[in-house]
């Protein structure tokens, strides 16, 4: 009892450590990962945009944006979208992270968020605050509205910049989330409306007669995003900051595949023609094996009974990939190892790609936690 | 033994969204979506690309610098002078009918009204019609909040730098020159004329002026830039209102006229004319230069030819990727028995 009082984490049986490991432990860092990525990138895009703008300003530090835009922009546009990316995505279901346990190994080695990883995601943040600026600096230098009257000034630049980005971090993170839950959706659209709702109110003539020293981007909405050509720029800008990471992350699909994305297929393909085969399988399925020792101290005859020797079982492995993935504690590797369900499917997936088409084939049984 | 009360208070919620089962879509980039995708997307830049650019060209635009730094130029005697009334005559010929509306307008280069500390010198309330801010300028004016302790209206550096050349313009018809109609009216934003700058609310308006001095540049009062038209007086100026609008970028160009009407309402004929110059604005103290552009408009705004050229770029990337990416993933087909 004191122990679990002192613990951070604390569970009944050992059984548990499996699934907080594979699963829950390997979503948490596959979660981290992308977090971190996006969030370096979305600031980068936003911050960046400045320093581009110092070489035409006089190197004044003449903000691109509103300073309303500024403040809220971490807090209001864009802290929801990412929130919900962390909590709730998932790139594999959870059944198939207990099936593959070397999904578990990025984790180990850090493959995720790295110093490479950081490189390229600031990499991206510039190149995208590059565009950002540079795109409606190219449109901007001669434009007029269709009456002819001006057009090119401070605050119709700083709206359409920040319009496009919002817009280009929020359809980012839109690429980048796997798993879109009721949650997730209302986040992202929530704050592209929430966006668009602040700026026409903060730049309308209510709060300007209240406050004029405060809010002087007064009518500046509405007359930028009210001209065709400012939704020209803002769309080409979209796409030019957009498309790149779009192919990078499709080529690398194909040309480095990782067992996470064979896996996320794997799923989606059987999501698609799987569930008169999963029947039939779960028709096959024995009893559960499952039983509820707990060992302090020492290993008893626990590996003994679970092992199912005693009972009816069919021939397992020994030779496992998960002795890799559990370097460090032996006895729990030896207790997983057992569990002839685990080793047979990822025995047989790790072999399929060194040609081992049959083994594929066989059905397996259904993985019950 | 677990005891069964105990395990029921501590088990843990077992909802949807405790247990991270909600549903969700899981979509996944597959070759199927991603390169009619980008030929799609190729294809309909190509084409926005083509129409902007073959609209950016029919858009005519004539530009004239009238700076007179190289000598060479009518100007040129008034560019080093002091004196501020100045008047020089640039002649130019038309070969072929700018249709109309026809915008005319004034440009600087080298000017950076978007420098930080010159952006925020400006007072928002003295500009809305707020006399309190008439007797203490906002400090951000400064140095142009007071002169010998008497308070500028309309205080700060935009205001006091506000481009006061004027021009006239003259057809050359059988040796006469007649004038061109100019139209100033509505060059403004509408916010900014209706909202964001009014006048304060007495009459006659010189009277709110009392105890106030203008700003150091300006050769007229506030309440002087109109004298013919009320509705163009004062804060509400419409040229005032132009030059209050700071621009984005070092090279810029504001609205000054517009010519429609009368017998220019289908365009500025061919022919030859003569803009007559009051030449009042220095550049030469920061090396900038001064030109007049006259040129008509389309859906798309002023002539512009980067967005049409971008996006055509854009357009035959984006075709020539999804022929890559169809290479690379037929090539290396992802295993999807696997």
């Amino acid at each position: 009892m004191q122990a679990v009082l002192a613990s951070d984490y604390s569970f009944a049986q050992f059984q548990y450590l499996r699934r907080l490991l594979l699963v829950h432990g390997r979503w948490s860092y596959f979660r981290m990962c992308n977090f971190l990525g996006y969030f370096f990138y979305k600031n980068f895009a936003f911050t960046l945009v400045h320093f581009w703008y110092g070489f035409f300003c006089g190197f004044s530090a003449q903000a691109v944006y509103d300073q309303w835009f500024i403040t809220l922009f971490n807090i209001i546009y864009t802290s929801l979208p990412v929130l919900a990316m962390g909590l709730f995505d998932q790139d594999v279901n959870d059944q198939n992270s207990l099936r593959y346990p070397s999904l578990y190994k990025p984790g180990q080695q850090n493959l995720l968020f790295n110093k490479r990883q950081f490189f390229l995601c600031t990499l991206q943040g510039v190149t995208t605050s590059f565009l950002l600026f540079f795109i409606p600096y190219g449109a901007f230098s001669a434009v007029v509205k269709e009456d002819g009257s001006n057009f090119s000034d401070q605050q119709t630049f700083a709206v359409t910049i920040a319009t496009t980005l919002v817009i280009v971090v929020s359809v980012q993170i839109g690429l980048d989330t796997h798993y879109w839950t009721a949650v997730n959706h209302l986040f992202v659209w929530g704050s592209l409306i929430v966006y668009f709702a602040i700026l026409f109110s903060m730049q309308s003539y209510g709060l300007f007669g209240l406050f004029p020293n405060n809010f002087p981007f007064i009518g500046a909405a509405y007359n930028c995003l009210s001209e065709k050509g400012v939704w020209l720029v803002i769309l080409l800008t979209t796409t030019v900051c957009v498309v790149p990471g779009l192919v990078v992350s499709f080529l690398k699909v194909d040309l480095f595949s990782t067992l996470t994305d064979k896996v996320r297929y794997l799923q989606q393909s059987r999501k698609r023609h799987g569930p008169q085969e999963q029947s039939l399988r779960r028709v096959r399925r024995t009893s559960s094996r499952r039983s509820g020792y707990a060992f302090s101290h020492q290993q008893g005859y626990g590996e003994l009974i679970t092992s199912g020797k005693n009972m009816r079982r069919s021939t397992v492995s020994s030779a496992c990939s998960l002795e890799k993935t559990t370097n460090g504690s032996n006895w729990i590797g030896n207790v997983l190892k057992r569990k002839n369900e685990v080793s047979c499917s990822s025995q047989e997936f790790i072999a399929a790609p060194e040609g081992n088409s049959s083994a594929t084939k066989t059905p397996r049984q259904q993985r019950t936690d | 033994m677990v005891k069964e009360e105990e395990d029921s208070s501590n088990r843990p919620d077992n909802t949807a969204f405790t247990q991270q089962r909600l549903p969700a879509w899981q979509p996944i980039l597959s070759a199927g979506i991603v390169i009619p995708g980008f030929v799609l997307i190729g294809l309909a830049f190509i084409g926005i690309g083509v129409g902007l650019f073959l609209t950016s060209r029919d858009i005519q635009v004539l530009e004239m610098d009238y700076t007179g730094a190289d000598g060479s130029s009518p100007c040129s005697v008034c560019y080093n002078l002091a004196d501020k009334n100045c008047v020089c005559t640039m002649s130019f010929s038309i070969d072929s009918l700018i249709k109309g509306p026809v915008f005319f307008y004034y440009g600087l280069t080298n000017y950076f009204q978007n420098q930080r500390r010159y952006g925020v010198s400006r007072d928002d309330k003295q500009l809305y019609g707020d006399t309190s801010n008439f007797a203490s300028p906002n400090s951000e004016c400064a140095p142009y909040q007071y002169i010998s302790n008497v308070p500028i209206v309309p205080c700060g550096s935009v205001a006091n730098s506000m481009f006061n050349d004027t021009f006239e313009l003259f057809k050359n018809v059988n040796g006469q020159s007649l004038p061109v109609p100019l139209d100033g009216k509505g060059i403004a934003w509408w916010t900014d004329y209706n909202v964001k700058f009014q006048n304060p609310n007495v009459t006659p308006l010189i009277n709110a002026f009392n105890g106030t001095v203008r700003p150091p540049f300006w050769s007229k009062n506030v309440y002087e830039l109109d004298t013919t038209d009320a509705s163009n007086n004062g804060f509400i100026n419409q040229d005032f209102l132009v030059w209050m609008r700071r621009a984005a970028l070092p090279d810029f160009r504001k609205l000054y006229r517009r010519i429609t009407d009368g017998d220019y309402s289908a365009g500025l004929p061919a022919g030859n004319y003569s803009l007559k110059i009051h030449y009042n604005y220095p550049v030469n103290g920061f090396g900038g230069k001064k030109k007049v552009v006259f040129s008509n408009v389309s859906w798309m705004g002023g002539k512009n030819e980067f967005l049409g050229i971008a996006y055509l770029v854009i357009g035959s990337l984006c075709v020539v990727m999804s022929v890559v990416m169809l290479i690379v993933y037929a090539k290396f087909k992802f295993p999807e028995d696997n």
